[in-house]
């Protein structure tokens, strides 16, 4: 509730409030509709923390409500036949995110050592390298044929 | 011999690389481990809808069931982050707890995977009967084997905590072996998306997908 409090509520107790002020006079900071929620949104990560600008558990929470939803969205993707055209490009952003997320987020490569992310990086494009060559070469030398 | 090792929040940190060696070490494995992944991936893509006899990826892939089984591997990524959390605050129920979910979830993956093999070799599907097959089984078993592994080392991780020998002082046994365990869910999410979603798709017929109807 506390988290809900923190993003929502404008100054304590109303969810919004349309703000009051003179025509000439500037606006202060957070005095529209939606109160502090855009300046606060700004640091939701903090927000979600634990509080000491740490991941916390809601943190995880909504990272692995994120996966879950672009995994159904796959499975979604997949069922309809008018989107199948679209299939692999789909697929294969799809796969880009949830592979972000986890390493970015769950792995903590976004917090940690930048040597760490230098290493994975760099593996993952040869990785990525030898996949490109191979299926070029398979392509037009006709592997498998 | 010198001790060029400093303590810092319960992590040994190398002074000449200024990280911790275990750490560093587990991503140099990850790393050559993407490569090893890559490689068999793009083995699959290649011979990709080169099988010259069936059976076919639209006639035995079933995704829904693989859904389920994709489903659980992610949220097994998310216990093992909340078990390394609690750990850390020394919140041992807890860590225990979600410790114990992640094997369960992670033998509950190898369970669908088991339960998917046998089916396919009731239908005629071997590692031998054609490349489908071959590449398919080879890629998927190897990734098992990745889970299974990943099973046991979490095994010997929460009996250490029961023991006591695993506590927040030492949590960066916990956070090396989640390490594994995620890069083996973030490959699993290319081998899904790859082997499943996409190749699944391959031949079907303007009817539709063959579990849903009209094949």
């Amino acid at each position: 509730m506390s988290l809900l409090k923190d993003l929502f509520f404008y100054q304590g107790n109303k969810w919004w409030k349309i703000p009051k002020t003179d025509e000439l006079s500037e606006n202060p900071k957070n005095e529209h509709p939606f109160g502090g929620f855009i300046e606060k949104s700004k640091n939701i990560w903090l927000i979600l923390s634990s509080g000491k600008g740490h991941a916390g558990p809601i943190y995880y929470w909504v990272i692995a409500t994120i996966l879950g939803i672009i995994t159904m969205i796959e499975v979604w993707w997949f069922t309809v036949p008018e989107l199948l055209y679209m299939l692999v490009p789909a697929m294969l952003i799809f796969s880009i995110l949830k592979f972000g997320l986890v390493v970015a987020f769950f792995m903590h490569l976004r917090f940690d050592h930048k040597m760490f992310s230098t290493i994975f990086v760099t593996c993952m494009v040869v990785g990525i390298l030898f996949f490109t060559v191979f299926l070029l070469l398979s392509a037009f030398h006709g592997l498998g044929q | 011999m010198s001790t060029d090792v400093t303590i810092q929040h319960g992590e040994e940190i190398n002074n000449s690389t200024g990280v911790s060696a275990k750490k560093l070490l587990m991503w140099v494995f990850l790393g050559s481990d993407v490569m090893f992944f890559g490689t068999f991936i793009a083995t699959f893509m290649a011979y990709r809808n080169k099988s010259l006899v069936g059976p076919y990826p639209e006639d035995t892939l079933n995704i829904p069931i693989t859904s389920v089984s994709t489903f659980v591997l992610l949220m097994s990524s998310l216990g093992i982050v909340l078990a390394l959390h609690y750990l850390k605050e020394a919140r041992m129920g807890l860590a225990k707890f979600w410790l114990l979910m992640v094997i369960i979830m992670g033998i509950g993956f190898i369970g669908f995977q088991v339960y998917e093999f046998a089916h396919f070799a009731n239908m005629g599907m071997t590692p031998q009967v054609n490349l489908f097959g071959s590449t398919f089984f080879t890629l998927t078993s190897l990734h098992g084997a990745h889970v299974s592994l990943g099973i046991l080392w979490l095994i010997f991780l929460l009996i250490n905590e029961y023991r006591g020998n695993l506590n927040s002082e030492n949590a960066i046994d916990l956070e090396i072996a989640g390490l594994y365990w995620h890069f083996v869910d973030i490959v699993w999410i290319v081998i899904f998306a790859l082997l499943y979603l996409i190749t699944a798709n391959d031949g079907v017929p303007p009817g539709g997908i063959p579990w849903i109807g009209g094949h």
